[in-house]
């Protein structure tokens, strides 16, 4: 016995398709034209030299700020993020090994594509470049084949993203430590677009 | 929304129910009405329907499967759900837009692994008026912090007494194990003070610079604090 009519269960099946191709097309869409993601955060933060930082471990009568926008930090790791946008140039940042673990990990709109822990420095330093596959290119025949730089060199998937530097402070006592050792990082543009002589800073191992 | 009632069949089941026989006829113009007006405005107002449903069902479906925590990606461990693809780069989409939408920067693999618990090792949901032990050891990490937090944005008032321990900062067995008391009340020991009066709480455990990131199911409920509740204030 038909209660409703065929056309009316026929429009409400359409719908419900629909509704399925609305769904999916609001989830992708969500990471690209959210205005509250990392990426589009951090991106204050591009025209500094250093981490800013975005959760400051508590020390003492210094609570941690509250703009801190991750959603549940973890109360005992500081936090700073560096914005880049490959369109200016090949992002540097070094970092020196202190007693405090340390970690670097490079993101962008997909999620992180690498990240590293100070276990891997070398020599105290570590040292990322993260480029476009353009400009890996170039940094590949520009290299001094006596000198062979050593950078840890990453290839990009998008042109803007960020590194969030990220240092543990295991005791309270630590905790300003943890905090400058964020500042401490330095994140830089390399400048590598110019004639010769502009790209031999770049070469060097960095750090100041 | 309209339902369609054919002429043929003018008398849907729950009219049928209540008014039995005398009042068809009435209810039998009222279904011709309809049915005259619906076909009036048919393939409209079905086009109309059908988006109209399918634009708030799509909106209102993605928007209450990306509002909260992640949906997949998930690892039951005991207690406790392991998240090591929700900074992977080859994370799924509802992850993705989770993270978007919280303004999240979840652990990369090779940094660390996110574990979270709501419930305890019996699965009852972490209340704040009880207390737990948490107890036992972890799984291989270079550092790691267990921390509780209560659901939603913290209270803004006074600073809590203590969020978390640290692996350093924890005291120890002779066996190198350790038990976290969580409770409302002071415990000797280490005791984890309740963030809040009542309500949920959930518990994060971030194990950094470990390798079972990369390898999560070789974890088992051994391996992972145990979360035991000790009583409840009624």
């Amino acid at each position: 016995m038909c209660l409703v009519s065929p056309r009316f269960v026929y429009a409400t099946l359409i719908g419900l398709v629909l509704a399925g191709i609305v769904h999916i097309a609001a989830v992708l869409a969500i990471p690209a034209l959210s205005e509250k993601d990392a990426v589009s955060r951090a991106r204050t933060s591009e025209s500094l030299d250093h981490p800013q930082p975005i959760y400051t471990v508590a020390t003492g009568d210094d609570p941690s700020p509250p703009e801190a926008w991750l959603p549940i930090p973890d109360p005992a790791v500081a936090v700073g993020v560096c914005a880049y946008d490959l369109a200016d140039g090949p992002m540097r940042v070094s970092a020196r090994t202190g007693p405090l673990s340390l970690s670097l990990a490079a993101h962008a709109r997909r999620g992180a594509f690498y990240a590293v822990t100070d276990q891997a420095a070398v020599r105290g330093a570590l040292d990322l470049v993260i480029l476009t596959r353009a400009q890996y290119d170039e940094a590949l025949a520009d290299d001094d084949e006596n000198d062979p730089s050593r950078d840890v060199r990453i290839v990009a998937p998008d042109d803007r993203g960020f590194v969030v530097v990220r240092v543990i402070a295991g005791l309270p006592s630590q905790r300003p430590a943890a905090n400058a050792a964020v500042q401490a990082v330095s994140c830089t543009t390399d400048t590598a677009a110019d004639d010769p002589p502009g790209k031999e800073p770049g070469g060097k191992p960095a750090g100041r | 929304m309209r339902l369609a009632i054919p002429g043929s069949s003018g008398r849907s089941s729950a009219a049928g129910e209540t008014q039995p026989a005398p009042g068809t006829g009435s209810l039998g113009g009222a279904g011709r009405l309809v049915v005259r007006v619906w076909r009036k405005s048919s393939v409209a107002g079905l086009a109309v329907y059908a988006l109209a449903l399918g634009g708030v069902l799509g909106l209102a479906s993605a928007d209450w499967a990306t509002s909260g925590g992640y949906p997949f990606g998930g690892v039951q461990v005991g207690a406790w759900t392991a998240w090591p693809r929700a900074g992977a780069a080859n994370s799924d989409p509802y992850t993705r837009a989770v993270n978007a939408r919280r303004g999240e920067i979840p652990l990369a693999v090779g940094e660390g692994l996110l574990l979270t618990a709501a419930v305890d090792d019996q699965g009852q949901a972490l209340d704040a008026t009880c207390s737990y032990r948490i107890g036992g050891g972890t799984p291989p990490a270079r550092a790691w912090t267990l921390t509780v937090a209560g659901r939603g944005p913290r209270d803004a008032g006074q600073p809590p007494l203590r969020e978390g321990f640290t692996s350093t900062e924890v005291l120890r067995a002779a066996d190198g194990r350790f038990t976290v008391v969580l409770a409302p009340e002071v415990q000797p020991g280490n005791w984890l003070p309740i963030p809040r009066a009542s309500g949920p709480v959930r518990l994060a455990l971030r194990l950094y610079d470990t390798p079972v990131a990369a390898s999560v199911g070789s974890l088992d409920r051994d391996s992972v604090p145990a979360i035991t509740r000790l009583g409840c204030a009624s």
